[in-house]
């Protein structure tokens, strides 16, 4: 490999890319801008589910049931609904997601100390949505079921109603939140956010910069010179490789001083990885761009192959470990995976090589990988 | 008049027929549309929930009694999955570094006697909680299971039968899930799924096919022919929109109704007319990039500029409830948060044009909105 062609191919990349003003500044905008909008916007708290009540009984008791719904933060109370198809024609429309339909003698069997009987109906369309909602639900349900025990207790033995309510709870569920204590989910979401975004952008600059000289012709040009295959293809990348280490720096940047996720880790381990993890990036991109012949096509197989796997197999919104057989696989063979664990590891848990060495031995194999099949694919006598 | 009318329509029918045959000459993409339509949304209606599932739970059971034997079994699936003991306090807190558990549970000593006696106890839940949403989903259903073993055992102590629950004034939440009753996760994601892919290729597809004439500077012949800038717009996101049919129709008669049992309570009639809606009305957001963009490396940039955010952000990974206040504003701006919610409508919920005005109306008037600014630009850029 002759460093001088290297770095001509480099410098003739590069002025292409300064001289396209608008590109060229699209590629530092459009990493920042996507991780500005995702972080204020990409919450995945399930707060203010809309709700209504329908109510049959009309009693003090059926009252205080609402009321635990209308005070909790999980929810916002849309109003009473006169009947059950009122309710349904508002869960239909997606104006409520939720109605309580207090059916009549609520207050009287809970006075008469007897179980009494609600129905909640779910919008189901969004399971997990829905099954938050359940969570909330049952445990604003059991609350108010306890107080009602509790009541009843102090009335049958005399005890104080505190005194009633400490025995009928002898366990205390001690919870720790390890990483995060305060269960922020932007804590959660921002490295994370690295992970997509370095998924994004790095392999469409470099898909589109090697389809385009085959597109338009240019690529003769090599062809016919006396670059060879490995020195045209590192000249190719290494200016994409600079812009996303700039990235590197201003997503980091980003997080630590704008959304304030703890960086608990060492800068000396998170960037050479965060630069490994690149390098499979940019090499998704090279292989994509050796495969495919028009421009068009390399814009949608990069993005389908990078964008939606990086959110449904990285880690970001589910964890690895609830994928099901076939995910779990995908998952392994993306490289976003791995570099969740070290994304999250740096900052949240402040773990470093020695925790870490596994998935970024992995992320090194998987980038020499990629190289390896792009330099092979690509052909100075192409067949076609 | 009805000459003019011949002339257009053979004009509009040779366009189309160019842009079909230009298409059909990449064999590459067409294998990756069939790929995305087909082996993309089974892999995601198969694998993915977005559910919390099966979280990988350590136990670290100091007591070993008959009480925390029977408390520790209470954790069951779906929301939990017991994946061993784990002795030592360092052996929990590396799985958890390692990410190889998110949840231990630790029970402490004299568990089983404490609890028998009436004296108060506790046990330690450690929640990894670098996904926040899951860990505190992961805690609210430990607290039940604990506190739900914790009243039991009360009542057993102060002398009440087995049957004591029925008895007590506890209230019982029925709770009925609509549209989806097992939350099938891979109704949901499959169809997600479906609209975001048809939504990226609505978004690239004519946004390259226009760019492209630019590039290669095919565009000025088509200015200097009688083409009207409508005339060469209109067969283009025809086309694709063709196209981008013929892909939902593959996922929904070979992947999501045959395989995963996803019920079509509408009309699929109204559901095919809409997706064509949706994609002309998509199409419209790809056209004002590319006629932004004056090659395809800048159309590709700003194409995920528009996608990245209206994937993420319409409520299809997300619940939209969850979204600042100003953001689901400009989420209305989004077309895929209509069809969204045409599409559940029409597939899970059976909903008819009545139900679905508001959607159909706020999609087609986005879609009006950008046409028109589209076509706009186009022409003054010719001008």
């Amino acid at each position: 490999m002759n460093l001088q062609r290297v770095l001509a191919i480099a410098g003739k990349e590069w002025r292409e890319i300064v001289r396209d003003r608008l590109f060229f500044s699209l590629a530092f905008v459009v990493p920042a801008l996507l991780m500005l909008l995702f972080g204020y916007g990409l919450s995945l708290d399930v707060e203010n589910i809309p709700f209504a009540v329908v109510d049959h009984d009309h009693s003090a008791a059926s009252r205080d049931y609402a009321y635990r719904f209308i005070d909790s933060r999980y929810f916002q109370f849309r109003g009473y609904a006169g009947d059950e198809r009122d309710a349904s024609r508002l869960i239909g429309s997606g104006q409520v997601r939720v109605v309580l339909v207090i059916p009549p003698q609520f207050g009287k069997s809970l006075a008469q100390g007897r179980p009494a009987a609600i129905q909640t109906l779910v919008d189901g369309s969004f399971p997990s949505r829905a099954m938050t909602t359940k969570g909330y639900v049952t445990a604003i349900n059991a609350a108010f079921s306890l107080a009602a025990v509790a009541q009843a207790v102090s009335q049958a033995t005399g005890l104080s109603q505190q005194d009633a309510l400490a025995q009928l709870t002898p366990i205390a569920l001690e919870s720790r939140y390890l990483y995060n204590q305060s269960v922020s989910s932007i804590w959660s979401l921002a490295p994370k956010l690295i992970m997509v975004i370095l998924m994004l952008s790095p392999p469409f600059l470099t898909a589109l910069g090697v389809v385009r000289e085959k597109e338009n012709g240019s690529i003769f040009n090599i062809y016919a010179s006396n670059v060879s295959r490995g020195e045209f293809l590192v000249g190719k990348l290494a200016p994409y490789v600079a812009i996303s280490s700039v990235n590197i720096l201003l997503l980091w940047l980003l997080a630590v001083l704008l959304y304030q996720v703890p960086f608990k880790g060492s800068l000396l381990f998170f960037l050479p990885a965060t630069l490994v993890y690149v390098l499979c990036t940019t090499g998704i991109g090279l292989l994509v761009s050796v495969l495919v012949r028009t421009q068009v096509a390399a814009m949608i197989v990069t993005m389908v192959v990078t964008m939606i796997p990086a959110v449904l197999y990285s880690g970001l919104i589910i964890p690895i470990v609830s994928l099901g057989a076939g995910a779990h696989v995908v998952a392994q063979l993306m490289p976003a995976m791995y570099y969740t664990d070290i994304v999250v590891g740096c900052f949240l848990k402040g773990v470093g090589l020695m925790s870490l060495w596994q998935p970024l031995a992995i992320l090194a194999g998987y980038a020499c990988l990629l190289f390896a099949i792009g330099y092979r694919l690509f052909s100075k006598r192409p067949s076609t | 008049m009805n000459a003019d009318w011949q002339l257009a329509w053979r004009r509009f029918a040779v366009m189309l027929v160019k842009e079909l045959k230009q298409l059909g000459r990449d064999r590459v993409l067409l294998a990756f549309i069939v790929y995305a339509f087909s082996a993309d949304i089974f892999l995601a209606a198969s694998g993915v929930s977005l559910s919390l599932n099966h979280a990988a739970t350590l136990v670290q059971d100091m007591d070993h009694s008959p009480q925390s034997r029977e408390l520790l079994s209470r954790f069951q699936p779906p929301y939990f999955r017991m994946d061993g003991a784990v002795g030592q306090d360092a052996a929990a807190l590396a799985a958890l570094d390692q990410g190889r558990a998110m949840l231990v549970l630790s029970v402490p000593p004299q568990f089983g006697k404490q609890l028998a006696t009436g004296q108060p106890t506790s046990i330690a839940l450690q929640v990894d909680a670098t996904n926040s949403v899951l860990g505190f989903l992961a805690t609210s259903h430990a607290q039940q299971i604990v506190s739900q073993y914790g009243l039991e055992s009360a009542m057993q102590r102060l002398g009440a039968g087995a049957d004591a629950a029925r008895s007590l004034p506890q209230v019982q939440n029925d709770i009925r899930v609509w549209y989806n009753p097992n939350q099938e996760d891979s109704w949901f994601m499959g169809v997600a799924e479906m609209l975001n892919i048809a939504t990226v290729f609505a978004v690239l597809l004519p946004a390259a096919a226009m760019v492209r004439e630019k590039e290669r500077g095919t565009v000025e012949q088509l200015i200097v022919s009688p083409l009207s800038p409508f005339g060469i717009l209109f067969p283009k996101v025809v086309s694709m929109t063709g196209v981008i049919l013929c892909g939902v129709a593959l996922s929904l008669f070979l992947v999501l109704i045959p395989v995963f049992a996803i019920p079509v309570k509408g009309s699929l009639l109204l559901f095919f007319a809409l997706s064509g809606l949706y994609v002309f009305t998509t199409a419209g957001l790809g056209l004002f990039a590319a006629t932004i963009a004056r090659n395809l490396a800048q159309a590709g940039m700003l194409s995920i500029l528009i996608l990245a955010p209206m994937l993420f952000l319409s409520g299809a990974w997300t619940p939209p409830e969850a979204m600042p206040v100003w953001l689901r504003g400009l989420m209305y701006a989004s077309p895929l948060h209509y069809y969204l919610d045409i599409a559940f409508g029409v597939l899970l919920k059976g909903q008819g044009l009545a139900e679905l005005q508001p959607a159909i109306l706020g999609m087609g008037g986005i879609g009006v909105l950008v046409f028109a600014s589209g076509l706009l630009l186009f022409r003054k850029q010719f001008d």
